[in-house]
């Protein structure tokens, strides 16, 4: 834990003009699932080019399990495993076949690749298809199968660039076990990029919101979370009998309620303090009775959206 | 190092199995073992030719030079023309490039592969023409011709692994498949047909060909010195322009370790079958033809060379 997986000091990638990767200060520890959020464009998958030594930084230094991504790439390349974005696969080849190879190019001895590929195939499901050529794949099954290529090298790190695209929700909660498993059980270190907000929710220890190549934030979701509401008060959710226009007219007249606003059936009362207790009486006021009343939850993509304008 | 072996093994395995090679190599074996049973007619035919004329040798089609002259062009490019942006653009290239392997052994081993695919073709086709024609002649090479036979076949793999780095070149040059594959037709339709058009037509306006001679490429003794000077200078000036395709300088070697003449025509040969005019030794006629195995040897280096280059600068890209 004493060194970082990850370290990038003021990494910056530019293509012409355009800056892709813009002065990224990023820390990754040993063990962590990192979440890198981002919507398309926002500089994602350049940043895990950077990572893999696949593209060289126009500035700024990275290291990657202590090796430096220009000077070492090779040595990256041999602790880091990668499942890059549109990753292809060789449509003659079986998955065994295919799994093979990309053990001969780590350099693994055949009778230690052909176990490995024995477990790997059977932790990401492909077991019965081993002999099977990745043309007949679906989307999935290969997105599975790059995981396994991923992880043939036994790596400390990897790299999963959107890995559940094409997945069905089945696989998603196949590919997030994994994830999981090999983190508790192996101590694997993962940086996760998704524009799926949920997604990275659910796996994530830790996230780090990017966009134009710039990190707006990094923190764990609990502290994204609670520096969203700490900003904006107090806000609670309703689920209500009835709705009146009366009802939310005089509920806004309420000392500290600041706004209110309808969705669906669900009425979300906005205040600066917590005046809970005005709000329950206005209601039984009007004759509607409370079916349901919880603090409101944030999610990541309202988070989002407020890292995004803030940054603005 | 490991890594080019690697890329190199799989590569081959992907040349042996795949239908665009077999085709090839079927076609070329089927026309070559054709070719030889013509230079056999031709032998017998021809008491004071060697056993050598069964490479240039013709009676109607194809002899293997003219062959290779032809169709060599199309069996190197193919080999070549997809080895790198077919992988950038199905997004295999990135995988393959996140193993611990130096990016050179990508087109090192490619290259390897792709040359020792076409060298297992030539060497094949060369062996099973000699298979085929001996028992029909009834008496094999001498060691000499045995030497010519080697020399040839070095030879014939040099020209074909040119067009293989030059096919690969385009795959580096091109981000489309489409594309590398018109530039490589291009290519080859030029050098194999429009620059001996060209050069024929240039002598032509240089050296206006007199007009009993036309439709008689042939050399005709009973004309003047004047004429034979002028049916010179149009060779001299045809065949300094056809240099600049290689597969003109291939059949020029070609010729010169078979010991035949060699002419300007469409497909490097006569058509209608070479004079043997072998005085040289084996070796002289290496020594003669050298610069042309030099120049094809330089563009390989070349085109290989620049591939090299721009492959390893080139950076993966997010979306290929």
């Amino acid at each position: 834990m004493s060194q970082p997986m990850i370290q990038t000091h003021e990494l910056t990638k530019m293509y012409g003009d355009i800056t892709a990767v813009d002065h990224l200060n990023l820390t990754v520890n040993e063990g962590e699932i990192f979440g890198f959020l981002g919507p398309n464009g926002a500089g994602k998958t350049t940043t895990i080019l950077l990572l893999m030594g696949l593209s060289t930084p126009t500035s700024g230094t990275a290291m990657v399990g202590g090796y430096d991504v220009v000077k070492n790439s090779k040595e990256v390349r041999k602790i880091a495993g990668s499942l890059p974005e549109f990753a292809g696969y060789y449509e003659d080849l079986t998955a065994r076949q295919y799994l093979d190879y990309i053990g001969q190019l780590n350099d693994l001895p055949r009778a230690e690749r052909e176990k490995r590929i024995t477990e790997l195939l059977a932790d990401v499901g492909l077991t019965k298809w081993e002999n099977v050529k990745v043309e007949k794949f679906s989307r999935g099954m290969k997105q599975r199968l790059g995981i396994a290529q991923a992880l043939i090298k036994n790596p400390k790190i990897v790299f999963l660039d959107e890995p559940t695209i094409g997945v069905d929700p089945e696989g998603v909660k196949e590919i997030r076990d994994l994830i999981f498993r090999l983190n508790r059980d192996q101590g694997l270190t993962v940086l996760l990029s998704s524009h799926l907000l949920h997604e990275v929710q659910l796996t994530c220890s830790r996230v780090g919101i990017i966009r134009q190549g710039k990190l707006l934030v990094t923190d764990t979701m609990e502290n994204l979370t609670k520096g969203l509401t700490g900003k904006e008060g107090k806000s609670i959710e309703f689920k209500l009998s009835k709705v009146t226009p009366e009802l939310v007219r005089e509920l806004k007249g309420i000392e500290g309620v600041t706004s209110v606003t309808e969705e669906n059936d669900r009425l979300y009362v906005y205040m600066t303090e917590d005046n809970t207790k005005g709000v329950s009486e206005m209601i039984a006021k009007h004759g509607a009775i409370i079916l349901l009343m919880k603090p409101r939850e944030y999610t990541l993509e309202e988070i989002f959206m407020k890292y995004y304008q803030e940054a603005r | 190092m490991a890594g080019i072996f690697t890329v190199c093994r799989k590569e081959l395995y992907d040349h042996f199995g795949s239908k665009r090679y077999l085709i090839l190599f079927a076609f070329i074996l089927l026309l070559s073992s054709v070719s030889a049973y013509q230079g056999a007619e031709y032998i017998k035919n021809n008491p004071q030719a060697g056993f050598l004329a069964i490479f240039s040798g013709t009676q109607f089609g194809f002899s293997f030079v003219q062959l290779m002259v032809f169709f060599g062009p199309i069996v190197g490019l193919v080999l070549g023309f997809d080895a790198i942006n077919k992988e950038r653009t199905s997004g295999t290239l990135s995988v393959l490039l996140s193993q611990p392997i130096f990016r050179d052994s990508v087109i090192n081993g490619k290259f390897l592969a792709g040359a020792a695919a076409l060298a297992t073709l030539t060497v094949s086709t060369i062996g099973i023409m000699c298979g085929v024609v001996i028992p029909v002649l009834g008496f094999g090479p001498t060691l000499e011709q045995a030497l010519s036979i080697v020399l040839l076949s070095l030879l014939t793999i040099l020209y074909l692994a040119f067009w293989l780095s030059l096919g690969m070149l385009f795959s580096v040059l091109t981000k489309k498949v489409s594309t590398s594959t018109l530039a490589s037709v291009a290519v080859w339709l030029f050098c194999a047909i429009m620059i001996p058009i060209l050069a024929q037509l240039i002598a032509n306006q240089i050296v206006p060909s007199p007009i009993a001679l036309r439709g008689s490429e042939g050399f005709n003794p009973q004309q003047s010195q004047e004429f034979r000077a002028l049916i010179q200078q149009r060779f001299v000036i045809q065949s300094s322009i056809s240099k600049l395709s290689p597969t003109y300088l291939y059949s020029e070697v070609a010729s010169s370790i078979l010991g035949v003449t060699q002419r300007g025509g469409l497909f490097g040969l006569d058509l209608g079958g070479a004079q043997p005019f072998r005085a040289l030794t084996v070796t002289q006629s290496v020594a003669a033809s050298w610069p042309s195995v030099a120049a094809i040897a330089a563009g390989l280096v070349v085109c290989f060379a620049a591939s090299y280059m721009m492959f390893i600068r080139s950076e993966i890209r997010p979306g290929g």
